[in-house]
């Protein structure tokens, strides 16, 4: 400093005043005092800690704490639903998803010694701000493990058909509650809100087996629906025949009868008359069928007391034809 | 001037001191204060502590629950099928001084945990079946491997909270054994349906035309009853009729079937001698 001499120095008294000091200390007191203001933002919890220890927790709003190292805070975000996945990463969400496949993940043995491809995701909130930080490490991890054990676990005591069809809603009621309970044994402050099955299928290699037992189940409906198309189709017809030849036979009862009754009352009509007058009537009736039929007949008067009688007329017949 | 300057010197020297000296101990931490490699104390309540500066260390270790994740491992079933069991293990630190004393560090306690349960496992499950380490006796196995591995690792300060298989699966290798097995048993399946669907259609074409055949041959049974009976009533109403003189009926009938026999073109002889020419006779012969 005595020796050198800067050209350009500013005049300014640099006369080394205590004040200064005091006020630059002041300043940098207020400033570390400040540090303490915080703001928890809605849906968030704060824990205190005195030196290292929770003292306190924070709802949402401005708060003071004692500048570090007194106390210190942090924050987490609790009434937000998080979301964890097993078997398959979203790499990009909406509005055009995209999602990656994690076979290790996914890929199980199911109770029937079967293999399955699930996918599942799980929604969880965390209701114990303090257990959530204090008692697990790698928090997320935890509940990942956790999961990923729980669903192979409650996939390995199904049947593949259940995890496919009817069973799904059990699995997945029977995977949050096994979740539930290992966190609860790690203590972590966290409740599932949901345990969902997204996918479950088959591997690729047996997909079409699978498929192939649908489109059968279909074709038993179809062979029975079209058993039964045939029966409605033929059953009503047939009782209409049936129905059909009963009323014939009626008809022909009934014509039977009434032209019995008809043939029987002219008899005994025309028996009423005939005993009136027997041999006159008689006579009239033989005469009066002759007068009907003889006129249409051939007829030969043949004196048959003789022989050949019968040969005569045809002999007499043949010319009549053949001359003339 | 000099007071300003002892106290900038007073208060960095008083920081020195206070850094060296206290320590915080945090929510989620153990402490172990050793005093030239000889352990002194434990901390494993929260909060402010002192310290020898200099003379005493901390080693400090986590309280909270911690994990350790070996690498998948090829085990043998009891019934000598292969498996690839990946599984995890969750424990905390329960005696910090033992813990530090035998292991001294995490990384150092993970491989020694691996190895406990890799042994409790690999015992375990070799006198499982299959079924029973995928299905039926899961929790039964991880709470047994648990209590085995329990009692192993608390004498490094550990306590293992519990072991849990995370994925049990068979080998790439073995998978294709398992898709035929699954395809048989899907083509078993499909078959049967399909036979079930031709069983429930030819019953119902078969019941189908029996009621058919049931059907028209009642009413045919019922058709010739009635036409029976229609025939009955008829000869009933005949013979009442016809009972009344015979005779008469007879040649009323016969003149009928004369009638209706005797149709135009038929050619009849005749004797002169007959009925009806009687009277024909008579006037020749006169």
């Amino acid at each position: 400093m005595q020796e050198y001499q800067f050209p350009n120095r500013p005049n300014f008294d640099l006369k080394f005043n205590p004040k200064m000091v005091y006020a630059a200390l002041a300043a940098l007191f207020l400033l570390w005092g400040a540090s303490g203001i915080y703001v928890v933002q809605p849906a968030e919890m704060a824990v205190v800690f005195r030196f290292g220890k929770a003292v306190a927790q924070a709802s949402p709003g401005l708060h003071y704490h004692f500048p570090t190292p007194i106390e210190d805070v942090e924050i987490e975000s609790v009434s937000e639903v998080k979301r964890l996945e097993i078997g398959f990463r979203t790499i990009s969400a909406s509005p055009t998803p995209r999602y990656q496949k994690v076979a290790a993940e996914a890929v199980m043995l199911t109770g029937d010694e079967n293999i399955a491809d699930v996918e599942l995701i799980v929604q969880y909130r965390i209701h114990d701000v303090e257990n959530y930080f204090f008692k697990v490490r790698e928090q997320s991890k935890a509940i990942h493990d956790v999961a990923e054990a729980a669903l192979r676990q409650v996939i390995g005591q199904h049947t593949i058909d259940e995890a496919l069809t009817e069973g799904k809603l059990q699995i997945q009621e029977e995977i949050q509650i096994q979740i539930q309970g290992v966190l609860d044994l790690y203590e972590m402050g966290v409740r599932i809100e949901q345990a969902k099955l997204q996918t479950v299928s088959v591997p690729q290699e047996v997909d079409f087996a699978f498929k192939d037992v649908a489109s059968a189940r279909e074709d038993r409906e179809r062979l029975r629906n079209e058993a039964e198309a045939y029966q409605n189709d033929i059953i009503p017809r047939t009782r209409g025949e049936a129905e059909k030849m009963l009323r014939e036979a009626e008809a022909y009862k009934v014509e039977r009868v009434k032209r019995s009754q008809g043939d029987a009352d002219r008899f005994l009509e025309v028996l009423k008359e005939y005993r009136k007058a027997k041999d006159v009537t008689e006579t009239r009736l033989f005469l009066e069928t002759m007068e009907k039929v003889l006129p249409g007949m051939q007829k030969f008067i043949v004196d048959t007391d003789g022989k050949g009688g019968l040969l005569n007329v045809l002999q007499m017949q043949k010319p009549s034809v053949g001359g003339n | 001037m000099r007071g300003v300057i002892t106290l900038v010197v007073l208060l960095v020297a008083m920081a020195v001191l206070a850094d060296s000296a206290m320590f915080i101990v945090d929510e989620r931490e153990q402490v172990v204060v050793t005093q030239l490699g000889e352990p002194v104390d434990t901390i494993r309540e929260p909060g402010l502590n002192y310290k020898i500066p200099f003379i005493q260390q901390l080693h400090i270790f986590d309280d909270r629950l911690l994990y350790s994740d070996a690498e998948p491992a090829q085990i043998y079933t009891q019934d000598k099928k292969n498996l690839i069991v990946d599984n995890y293990a969750r424990w905390r630190i329960v005696d910090p001084l033992q813990f530090l004393v035998s292991v001294q560090s995490v990384a150092q306690a993970q491989s020694r945990l691996d190895d406990i349960i890799y042994s409790a496992i690999r015992e375990e499950l070799g006198q499982r079946t299959l079924v029973e380490i995928v299905s039926t006796h899961r929790q039964a196995i991880m709470d047994t491997v648990t209590v085995r591995s329990r009692a192993s690792a608390i004498s490094l300060g550990i306590e293992i909270l519990d072991v849990r298989i995370k994925r049990a699966d068979l080998p790439r290798e073995n998978k294709a054994n398992v898709f035929d097995r699954m395809k048989a048993e899907r083509s078993r399946t499909a078959k049967e349906y399909r036979a079930e669907g031709e069983e429930a259609a030819t019953k119902i074409r078969a019941e189908t035309d029996l009621d058919v055949t049931r059907l028209t041959s009642e009413a045919f049974q019922n058709a010739q009853l009635t036409r029976g009976e229609g025939d009955a009533e008829a000869l009933r109403i005949y013979a009442e009729a016809f009972q009344q003189d015979p005779k008469f009926y007879e040649f009323v009938r016969t003149l009928e079937a004369y009638e209706k026999t005797l149709t135009t073109g038929t050619t009849i002889v005749l004797p002169p001698s007959s009925d009806f020419f009687k009277y024909l006779g008579k006037y020749r012969s006169r």
